[in-house]
């Protein structure tokens, strides 16, 4: 890899993704702007993250920078366009345990998926793994020693 | 959902009364796993029915329990869980229930209770058990008890959709708890259909008038 990917940003106006990165043979931090070009409220955030991916002028820089992340900072740029705070915009990209999720609306609740997707993904174990069992069975070791969960100190309140 | 969520009573669900046939239903709060679970354990590759008009995904399943084929339908909820309520018709003729909530959310095991209301207003006395999903996101939970579970006598299992420890366990005994459900259900009018089905053929074949009567009492008795 030419470049090191350091860190991503976005600017509004005109909408452009940065990149922060170092260059492998003069050892020099620089920034990159890449404007978003034909990019509206109602574009595709996954499409336009993989049209920048695949750019012919950008692809060296953005080798290391994962495409869900390219794909999150379109959202910012389009919750933009659509009159969204940033930090409205940067709320809906992080968990929160103790957010409502039944409460959100399509679009909302598959930001939130795709963020636990990762994690899910990374746990993952696939058929194609060699050490993948289809019937994995753990016990758990059961008895009165257990903690109790703290989920259970207000139980009174909530009549379980 | 933006509405238009066509009356799932319009289904056909008299198919479940089949001997070898069983309904196993899905509840829990959006994002807690349940079609994770169902794909991780029907493996990759299997396309289930979206039913979109009935905010409803059907899962079907073929396994043999005690040597007799036995075809599995599971429903999964696919979005209806955000009223916060399931339509009757979800539960109708359900022989067993997989009640799912995420280890790292606290207010997905709270809503737990509203869920098992909602159970148990329409099938009180199916199987159903309680399961702690997304373990492998932090295995300290295991060590845990969780006392909704323990105090409604259900049991809980600790189970990672990601990767599948439990899972295959987990639906095989929800197929053996629906199947020994129905042929076991103590749903009294059941029963009593069941007996005055099997009253009415062997009349047919006794054809002798005058105990006719008498032997409609004796049914009519039973406990």
């Amino acid at each position: 890899m030419e470049f090191v990917a350091k860190r991503c940003g976005v600017k509004f106006d005109p909408p452009s993704i940065i990149l922060v990165y170092e260059d492998r043979k003069t050892k020099k931090i620089r920034q990159r702007v890449m404007p978003v070009r034909n990019f509206s409220k109602f574009s595709d955030c996954s499409q336009a993250a993989e049209r920048l991916k695949n750019n012919a002028r950008h692809r060296a820089y953005l080798e290391g920078v994962p495409l869900r992340q390219l794909e999150r900072l379109h959202d910012v740029l389009r919750d933009h366009l659509r009159g969204r705070t940033l930090e409205e915009s940067l709320a809906s990209l992080r968990l929160d345990p103790d957010q409502d999720l039944n409460k959100l609306s399509d679009e909302e609740l598959a930001r939130k998926k795709a963020q636990m997707d990762e994690l899910f993904e990374r746990n993952r174990k696939r058929k194609e793994d060699p050490d993948f069992v289809y019937d994995l069975e753990v016990e758990f070791p059961k008895g009165d020693d257990q903690e109790t969960c703290s989920w259970d100190e207000d139980e009174s309140e909530d009549g379980f | 959902m933006a509405g238009g969520t066509s009356d799932i009573s319009e289904l056909d669900q008299e198919k479940y009364d089949a001997d070898e046939r069983v309904k196993v239903i899905c509840l829990g709060d959006s994002a807690v796993g349940k079609s994770k679970l169902m794909e991780r354990f029907l493996m990759d590759g299997y396309r289930p029915e979206q039913l979109s008009t009935y905010a409803l995904t059907l899962y079907k399943y073929t396994t043999t329990v005690n040597g007799k084929a036995v075809l599995v339908d599971f429903w999964d909820t696919a979005g209806q869980e955000r009223f916060q309520s399931m339509h009757p018709s979800y539960y109708y003729k359900a022989h067993a229930c997989i009640m799912v909530f995420d280890v790292q959310r606290k207010i997905t095991y709270k809503n737990l209770a509203n869920w098992y209301k909602e159970l148990r207003e329409y099938r009180p006395e199916i199987p159903c058990i309680v399961v702690a999903n997304k373990i492998d996101a932090d295995m300290k939970v295991t060590q845990r008890n969780f006392n909704f579970a323990k105090k409604q006598g259900l049991p809980l299992y600790y189970v990672s959709a990601a990767d599948g420890t439990n899972v295959v366990k987990l639906f095989k005994d929800a197929i053996k708890l629906a199947m020994s459900y129905k042929q076991n259900s103590s749903d009294f009018m059941d029963e009593v259909m069941r007996e005055l089905e099997n009253f009415e053929l062997e009349q047919k074949e006794e054809s002798s008038d005058k105990e006719e009567n008498v032997s409609k009492d004796e049914k009519t008795n039973l406990p």
